[in-house]
């Protein structure tokens, strides 16, 4: 499965503080509508099509995605910073291989 | 063989349209929602690789070391690449400065036009990230010759089209559209600076020597090999323009 | 040997190429997507065929002009509490005119703290992209933009 990054913006926040969380994932969201211009088959969909968001292992957003979204998918919400800990995410394809990344929540008090 | 040369009226027809091009200008709203794309930028992902890669096989100790340079000094001077390197005896880019060092290290080099060498080269241009494109045409005579090669190149016509990069890249040709995009001044938008970039329409990481194959390619030139003389020469020439201008690596690209 | 110029000013006024974005194949030749799915059955399959009044309480954000049609920026920001029993529930993305018009399905708590998701999507044509959303009390609200794709230049 592809590399991924998770960015929380800003870099400084608060408990209480509403930051956003980027996620990028390399992944080529094949659609399954291309030809192989050498081959001239068609290249089999290949997309992320669940994504979930844990804060501190608590479900906070979970997301169906389609071969619509652009490939080496961008994907951002926001989070209510409450306490310290870690926002994980997770992800998994249509042929069932599945991916984590996750990225340490440090509040300035 | 008979060079097949196009009739102004044609050339006309098929490409530029220098009225009203104003209708494919980005509006500012636009221009600030692609200019916020930067800050999640997929090619980040690509750079982070080209340091796991770096830190492997070249080391900016490495890289300091070869080009005779304090390892403090590497980011000024990477910004002044293509340069003269002594120990190739060549003009080189930063890439082909790698392979040598991969070389030196008993490793097989990662060939110029690969997924690795792009990722790497990226990274390694990245460390001068800030700072301002240094690049001295006048430093030595190598560096001359190549600039005067890269000149020479650049407004050479050439190919099925009888275009030469001056066609379409020059002073009287910006701000009209060809093909629905607006002709930039190479030097104000910076080429030199934001390439490698990742591409939108290629989904992937770019150089600035491979974007200049694929618009040969387009222009239906013969397309110049990955670190030859003469596409060394050529991105020379196209990073003078540039000169004084912020590194920012990896850009984002339509 | 004489630089070729060929700058004659023509009055031209040619409008902007909307062409199949590359990723997509023709009508013809496309095979029919498992995923396939128009607007209609889309939001009926969503909304359980339950009335959708357009609202300025979403602010939807796409480009007049997408420069490609593979990655075109969406941002939507919904004006709506975000507690505990009152709270966006979902927000749908849509590529009106794709062939499976579903880009993403977002299921929001209260936790997110805002209404809010951006993503990138792929865009074959010119077409409006539309963001369906769902409140806990479930009722649905909707806003739509057009964004004109331009397949150009050179490479």
């Amino acid at each position: 499965m592809g590399k991924a990054l998770v960015k929380i913006k800003p870099k400084k926040y608060k408990v209480g503080d509403i930051v956003k969380v980027d996620f990028i994932a390399i992944h080529p969201m094949e659609t399954g509508l291309r030809k192989d211009k050498k081959t001239g088959k068609i290249i089999p969909a290949k997309y992320i099509n669940d994504v979930k968001f844990y804060y501190n292992d608590k479900l906070f957003t979970s997301m169906d995605i389609w071969e619509s979204t652009s490939t080496n998918p961008y994907l951002s919400v926001n989070l209510k910073i409450t306490e310290p800990g870690k926002v994980k995410v997770t992800f998994k394809d249509n042929t069932g291989e599945a991916g984590e990344k996750s990225k340490k929540i440090k509040p300035k008090v | 063989m008979k060079k097949i040369v196009l009739t102004t009226a044609l050339l006309v027809s098929t490409s530029l349209m220098a009225a009203d091009s104003s209708q494919f200008s980005m509006s500012a709203a636009d221009r600030a929602m692609y200019e916020e794309m930067l800050e999640n930028n997929p090619a980040d992902i690509f750079v982070d690789e080209g340091s796991e890669l770096f830190d492997e096989l070249v080391t900016e100790e490495g890289l300091a070391k070869y080009l005779g340079i304090e390892t403090k000094d590497l980011p000024k001077y990477i910004a002044g690449f293509p340069r003269y390197v002594k120990n190739l005896d060549m003009v080189a880019g930063l890439d082909q400065v790698m392979q040598a060092i991969m070389c030196e290290n008993g490793k097989k080099p990662f060939k110029l036009k690969s997924k690795k060498m792009f990722a790497m080269l990226a990274y390694a241009k990245s460390l001068a990230n800030d700072e301002k494109i240094n690049l001295d045409v006048n430093a030595d005579e190598h560096i001359k010759a190549a600039y005067k090669l890269g000149r020479q190149i650049y407004n050479t016509p050439r190919g099925g089209r009888g275009l030469a990069c001056l066609s379409c890249h020059s002073e009287a040709t910006v701000g009209l559209a060809l093909r629905t995009q607006i002709l930039p001044n190479l030097g104000k938008v910076n080429a030199a600076g934001t390439w490698p970039a990742y591409r939108m329409t290629k989904s992937s990481l770019r150089t600035l020597q491979r974007r200049f194959q694929g618009c040969m390619k387009n222009a239906l030139m013969a397309v110049i090999p990955i670190g030859s003389k003469e596409m060394v020469a050529l991105e020379v020439y196209v990073t003078d323009m540039a000169k004084g201008k912020p590194i920012a690596i990896p850009g984002l690209k339509r | 040997m004489k630089r070729r110029s060929f700058l004659k000013t023509v009055a031209a006024t040619a409008p902007l190429a909307m062409m199949s974005a590359p990723v997509v194949l023709s009508a013809k030749e496309a095979p029919k997507s498992p995923n396939a799915m128009d607007l209609k059955t889309a939001l009926k399959t969503i909304t359980g065929g339950k009335a959708v009044k357009d609202s300025d309480k979403i602010k939807l954000t796409v480009p007049e002009i997408a420069e490609n049609g593979a990655v075109v920026p969406v941002k939507v920001n919904v004006d709506h509490p975000m507690e505990a029993n009152n709270y966006v529930k979902a927000i749908h993305v849509f590529a009106t005119q794709n062939a499976n018009v579903r880009c993403a399905d977002v299921h929001l708590t209260p936790m997110n703290g805002k209404g809010y998701f951006a993503t990138r999507v792929k865009l074959a044509k010119s077409q409006n992209v539309m963001a369906l959303v769902e409140l806990s009390d479930g009722t649905f609200m909707k806003a739509e933009k057009p964004v004109k794709v331009t397949i150009g230049g050179c490479g």
